[in-house]
């Protein structure tokens, strides 16, 4: 007798996990509903930028002939759940369908987290996660005027870029006293502020946006800042952090975490036996995570176990990040936040063109991480030493 | 042979006097001294009760007239005389060559109470220059104010030898300028964890007897207030003469002063636009200057000196200077290691190191400290130079090699102290008194105290031996 399976979500990592059952079913046990609230198959959100600059959907695709002309495969676009019956073991779709399951994931991923600033639904406003936000910013962008991006991260900082490269000038506010301060020190996000600078990106830290005002037709045409200044602006991304989307968590009655997310165990399982969580949306263990490796690591977990297989905990995630702007380069491998007092940190620095930061367990001396940036070793040479004592010459390879 | 004159008689002048003889002066050499010559570096050792006060007096010099207890009073420059005074005497003293190595003087700093009417310190207040100002510091409860070397110094002599010891600075942490902010701390931490309470980010306002009064109304309980707040060249007679003085008494890479027939060197010299102190200093000026009055040089190129704080409770070293670390071109190299208390920032240019802070890390301070006095290049693997093998107990005597350097300050290796030993120097004293190994910064003292040690049991015949 054949289950099925409910996907809510058909993104990066909901997308991995139908995609690897479907490949450890060998005996077809397993079919498939997936319910994406985007009109689009799942596609590679990381590379989203590259939409901008020419790349089409299709090279984009996660989701080959194959898969979309499986037939236990029932993806159906543009029709998302909106509740869930769990005594009924049912999912309501938008359009008012009851989709019985025998097992639910829930990979919903995330949503862009837009501050409460006044002005903030004028035109021209964006966020940063979809085609269909890129399409709008294409249509939205004139070459040669300003724009601002609120937040100074990862993804603050690649949105920049988007938009330099379609010819707009961008400023980026960041309330942090530096870019990226989840990821780096001030010493690294030195190296990254003069080289996001030479790429044309003007970087404004310890100041936040206050309020947006508007042309008459509706459009953004200034932000405000909390420090005073007035910046002219043609069009605006929020890339102020992102939100887990745990809505279902309510219909469902299952348990979210303290800073939102689908509390699930290191198998990535709710409290509900039959339902499951993976990706950005899971709060594995109270924490989730904005990364694709965990999520990856996540959708094996519950294939495998899914498909009968043995399995092994989420364990700790690789929470390796590398920032994608061309000719900047900054990166952290490892573990870059070991606990307090417990590990040697060390730092190679010369001038504000590079930067390495690594930590050594305090007693083994073995490497547990580190963060570059500029002309620096890469993350694919240095994250392979991790867990070794370091080489005799590890400078070398730090600062080549 | 012309007559050499030399004013103050502290190790500058010591030495120069013993090395004009060694390079063949034959002329009359005189040294006209307020007080005996004094080896300061060791008088927080006396503070902390491990040296007698007559350790610190310099040995008596050969061939020399050394006139202690004379106050030299004025310089006549057209009649080449001095005039000094001794005891309810006026002597005069003529030259060829004049030499002033007058030091440096303690600064003490404006505070209510502190001086008496006369202008004099206090009773219960002093500053710490002269074995005598050790037997000034009394009572149960000190108070040292300063955060710089001498002030850690006398607060971790003091709390050795078991006193309520508290140690005020201006900065949040002492040495703050020279360590930075994350090694300052560490020291900061280490010298609580000894018994010293630090107070920073404070000074003492006013004080009246047995109690000071910091700036945040703060009031403590202080027998005896030290001021170790600094000193600056002692320039009297220079300026009273007429020569070209700034923050010193200006010298050429001669060492001469405005005058051409007058010198300085030490404490009281500057050269360069710098007057660093320092008997390291001192004494590489004094054997230049011995070798230039001798017609054995013609300049004095300073060569860069290893700062090592004197304190049993932490390792701290730095060399070159702390602005090194922020000029442009520099690489840098930063160990932090809060659990072991170890910390490393080095400044480098290419292969060669410019300047660097060592907290906790010894090993590394003699590599480091001989390849910036030299200009060689660093070893590559400095992660493993500052890192060292991973820990585990080494067996006592076992990390010395053969040729291991001892004594950094006066490059003393380990083949030269086996052979003061064999020729008979069987003591620390001794075996400094052959090798000069202990005398400049002392940071060498423990070491060369475990090497008399265990020469000693290997030279007693063990009783297998014996049967
Ligand atoms: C521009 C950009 C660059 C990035 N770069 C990197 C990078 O370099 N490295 C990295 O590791 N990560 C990067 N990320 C993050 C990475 O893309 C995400 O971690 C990854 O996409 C998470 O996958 P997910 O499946 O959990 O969520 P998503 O990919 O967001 O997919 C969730 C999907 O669920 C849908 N959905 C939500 N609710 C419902 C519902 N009720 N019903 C039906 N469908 C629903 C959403 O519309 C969405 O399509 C980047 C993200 C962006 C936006
Ligand atoms: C407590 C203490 C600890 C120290 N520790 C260290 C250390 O660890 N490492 C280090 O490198 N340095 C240390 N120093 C500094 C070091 O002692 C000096 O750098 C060194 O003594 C300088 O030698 P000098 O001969 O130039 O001057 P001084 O030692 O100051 O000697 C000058 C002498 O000249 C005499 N004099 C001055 N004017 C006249 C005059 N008109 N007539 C006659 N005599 C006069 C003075 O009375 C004095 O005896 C320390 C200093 C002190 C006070």
């Amino acid at each position: 007798m054949t289950r099925t399976l409910v996907v809510v979500g058909h993104g990066m990592v909901g997308h991995r996990l139908v995609d690897r059952l479907r490949s450890l079913d060998t005996s077809g046990d397993w079919r498939f509903v997936v319910l994406a609230e985007e009109a689009h198959p799942a596609y590679n959100r990381m590379a989203l930028s590259s939409y901008l600059t020419g790349r089409t959907r299709n090279d984009l695709a996660l989701a080959d002939r194959a898969f979309l002309d499986d037939p236990r495969v029932d993806l159906r676009l543009a029709c998302p759940a909106v509740s869930a019956d769990r005594g009924a073991r049912t999912v309501l779709t938008a359009h008012g369908e009851h989709v019985p399951y025998d097992a639910l994931v829930l990979a919903t991923g995330s949503r862009p987290f837009v501050p409460p600033v006044p002005g903030r639904d004028a035109g021209h406003c964006f966020v940063y996660r979809t085609f269909d936000d890129l399409d709008g910013i294409r249509r939205a962008a004139r070459r040669g005027l300003p724009a601002v991006v609120v937040g100074g991260g990862l993804l603050g900082l690649e949105a920049a870029h988007g938009l330099s490269r379609l010819g707009m000038r961008p400023h980026v506010v960041e309330s942090a006293p530096h870019p990226m301060p989840t990821q780096l020190d001030a010493g690294a996000a030195r190296v990254l502020h003069r080289g996001a600078t030479e790429l044309g990106l003007d970087l404004r830290c310890r100041t936040a946006v206050a309020s947006i005002e508007a042309h008459p037709e509706g459009t953004v045409g200034a932000v405000r800042l909390t420090d005073g200044t007035v910046l002219d602006c043609a069009l605006l991304v929020f890339a102020a952090g992102v939100r887990p989307r745990d809505e279902l968590a309510a219909a469902l009655g299952l348990e979210r975490g303290d800073r939102g997310g689908i509390v699930v165990d290191e198998y990535c399982r709710t409290t509900d036996e039959r339902i499951w969580a993976v990706g950005e949306c899971a709060a594995v263990q109270g924490r989730c995570h904005g990364l694709v490796a965990p999520g990856y690591r996540m959708a094996d977990t519950v294939a495998r176990r899914l498909a009968g297989h043995p399995v092994e905990a989420v364990g700790v995630p690789d929470t390796s990040t590398e920032l994608k702007l061309l000719g900047v380069h900054v990166a952290t491998f490892g573990t870059t936040d070991p606990a307090a007092g417990r590990a040697v940190e060390i730092v190679f620095a010369e001038d504000t063109t590079r930067y390495a930061k690594v930590f050594l367990q305090h007693d083994t001396g073995s490497l547990l991480g580190g963060v570059l940036a500029g002309d620096t070793g890469s993350r694919a040479e240095l994250g392979p030493l991790v867990g070794r004592r370091p080489p005799a010459h590890f400078e070398r390879l730090l600062l080549p | 042979m012309s007559g050499i004159l030399v004013v103050g008689d502290g190790p500058a002048a010591h030495r120069l006097a013993e090395r004009l003889r060694g390079h063949g002066h034959t002329g009359p050499l005189t040294v006209l001294g307020a007080e005996p010559a004094h080896h300061r570096p060791l008088l927080t050792d006396v503070v902390a009760g491990r040296l007698p006060a007559e350790a610190v007096r310099l040995p008596p010099l050969p061939d020399t007239r050394v006139s202690t207890g004379t106050v030299v009073t004025g310089i006549d420059r057209a009649r080449h005389e001095v005039r000094a005074r001794q005891g309810g005497t006026e002597t005069v003293h003529s030259y060829d060559t004049l030499v002033l190595a007058t030091g440096a003087r303690p600064v003490v700093p404006d505070i209510v109470g502190a001086t008496g009417g006369d202008g004099h310190l206090a009773a219960g207040v002093t500053t710490l220059r002269t074995a005598s100002d050790c037997a000034r510091i009394t009572g149960e409860t000190v108070v040292v104010l300063g955060g710089g070397p001498l002030g850690v110094e006398t607060a971790s002599a003091l709390a050795a030898r078991g006193t309520d010891t508290t140690l005020i600075c201006a900065h949040p942490h002492p040495l703050h300028e020279r360590l930075g902010e994350t090694c300052a701390a560490l020291l900061t931490e280490t010298l609580e964890q000894a018994g010293v309470t630090m107070l920073g980010g404070r000074t003492v306002v006013r004080r009246t007897p047995d109690r000071v009064l910091l700036d945040d109304g703060t009031n403590l309980r202080a027998d005896t207030l030290v001021l170790c707040t600094g000193a600056a060249p002692d320039v009297r007679l220079a300026r009273a003469a007429g020569l070209r003085v700034r923050t010193g008494i200006v010298v050429d890479d001669r060492l001469r002063t405005s005058d051409p027939h007058i010198h300085a060197l030490g404490d009281c010299a500057e050269l360069n636009g710098r007057a660093p102190g320092g008997v390291d200093t001192a004494w590489a000026q004094a054997d230049a200057l011995a070798a230039i009055l001798t017609g054995h040089a013609t300049v004095h190129r300073p060569t860069p000196t290893v700062f090592r704080l004197r304190t049993r409770f932490a390792d701290v070293s730095c060399v070159g200077d702390p602005a090194d670390f922020d000029r442009p071109g520099a690489r840098t190299v930063t160990l932090t290691d809060q659990a072991n208390r170890r910390h490393a920032r080095l400044a480098l240019r290419d292969e060669h190191l410019v300047a660097a802070v060592l907290f906790g890390v010894p090993e590394a301070i003699a590599a480091l400290g001989i390849a910036h006095r030299y200009g060689r290049p660093v070893p590559s693997d400095l992660l493993g130079l500052l890192l060292g093998p991973p820990a585990r107990p080494a067996p006592v005597g076992s990390e010395t090699d053969e040729d291991a350097l001892v004594c950094l300050c006066n490059n003393v290796r380990r083949p030269a102290l086996v052979k003061a030993w064999q020729s008979g120097a069987r003591t620390v004293t001794a075996l400094a008194g052959a090798t000069r190994a202990t005398t400049g910064c002392g940071g060498c003292g423990p070491l060369v105290a475990r090497l008399c040690d265990d020469w000693e049991h290997e030279a007693r015949p063990a009783p297998e031996r014996a049967r």
